[in-house]
């Protein structure tokens, strides 16, 4: 039951997330967390660094929650379910997208889909930078990211690494 | 410059596991590395282009690339191969890596701490890349509005997805066709 449910969100999920997984984070974390209960927020933050942190496409983050709610089979399930969907719409539009490239419709998607973007990665990682009640530390390390990659062009990876030393450092 | 499709489905899945097993900080600079400079699948612009478009369909940027250029190449088959190449050794990878870290993070808080310092730093780069992308739209005031209302429900009020998207898309549309974007 809990297999098909979880197939069945992230099928869902899978269509609505325009802009890829960055997008859909703050509801993943509503529904996994604040609905269903199938983890704390600071196990979501936990996953979502594991995720972060590991090579590979961020779409793994939902392999993780498949995981933590229903092991191997919930893994593989929700990747599955959260890329199926939208391989699918891609299979169909790409060649459509291309006949109606000088139409003005395509054009005004393009730009009113980068305003809702914007606002819901805005929304992720506030929503992230606040699991539980706001914490200074967590927002001071997020901001002092935020600072850091809008003003050097250091590889993202350098960040992690030193949000997790002070993490370290001031969390534990 | 000379590109060439791959010519068998196994060059597409070695082209593609390699991608995946490299993306250390991010696929897209690894897609455009194999696809581009190193196998010569593709030339720079038809990739732009391709990316591009995946931007802007829901799902994984890449994940949707793979199957866009899989279908392009050998079809059905080709869009299977290359989505599993892609995603074979990352999805063990970060698997291997959860468990392993569930196993310590059960006893050890300092670890713990460092990886919810992680995620904050990660929630920091996600503020930073909205910023980014943000600054340039926030000259016009509709889409200043759009994204702090945007913002407000799904960020602060915690409303649903499922409810803010389909509003806001269609206010942002609305806001497109009148040019105020």
């Amino acid at each position: 039951m809990t297999l098909l449910e979880l197939s069945l969100y992230f099928m869902l999920l899978s269509l609505i997330s325009v802009g890829g997984m960055p997008s859909v984070l703050p509801e993943l974390q509503r529904y996994a967390v604040d609905v269903k209960g199938w983890m704390s927020p600071e196990d979501f933050i936990q996953i979502f660094a594991v995720g972060q942190a590991a090579p590979g496409p961020n779409v793994l983050i939902a392999s993780l929650v498949g995981w933590k709610v229903a092991g191997l089979p919930g893994a593989l399930l929700a990747l599955a379910s959260m890329c199926g969907p939208a391989a699918v719409l891609a299979w169909w539009v790409a060649e459509a997208w291309e006949r109606f490239k000088d139409s003005p419709w395509r054009r005004a998607i393009q730009r009113a889909i980068a305003p809702v973007v914007v606002a819901l990665i805005l929304s992720g990682g506030v929503i992230l930078a606040t699991p539980g009640a706001p914490d200074w530390r967590l927002w001071a390390i997020a901001a002092a990211t935020a600072i850091g990659m809008l003003t050097s062009k250091v590889n993202p990876l350098w960040f992690l690494a030193a949000g997790g030393a002070i993490g370290g450092f001031l969390l534990a | 410059m000379n590109v060439a499709p791959p010519k068998t489905l196994g060059e597409l899945f070695l082209g593609f596991l390699s991608i995946g097993a490299r993306s250390f900080g991010g696929v897209m600079p690894w897609a455009h590395r194999v696809m581009v400079e190193e196998r010569r699948w593709v030339t720079e612009a038809d990739f732009a282009e391709t990316i591009g478009l995946c931007q802007f369909l829901p799902g994984p940027n890449i994940g949707n690339a793979s199957v866009v250029y899989g279908k392009r190449w050998f079809g059905l088959a080709g869009a299977l191969v290359a989505f599993l190449g892609l995603f074979a050794l990352p999805f063990v990878w970060v698997l291997a890596l959860f468990a392993l870290y569930a196993d310590f993070a059960a006893t050890n808080a300092t670890l713990r701490a460092v990886v919810t310092g992680v995620g904050a730093a990660g929630a920091g780069l996600f503020i930073g890349t909205a910023i980014k992308l943000g600054r340039v739209l926030v000259r016009r005031p509709a889409a200043l509005v759009l994204i702090t209302a945007c913002f407000l429900a799904a960020g602060i009020g915690r409303a649903s997805l499922f409810l803010v998207l389909p509003i806001s898309f269609a206010c942002a549309l609305f806001a497109a066709r009148r040019d105020w974007l």
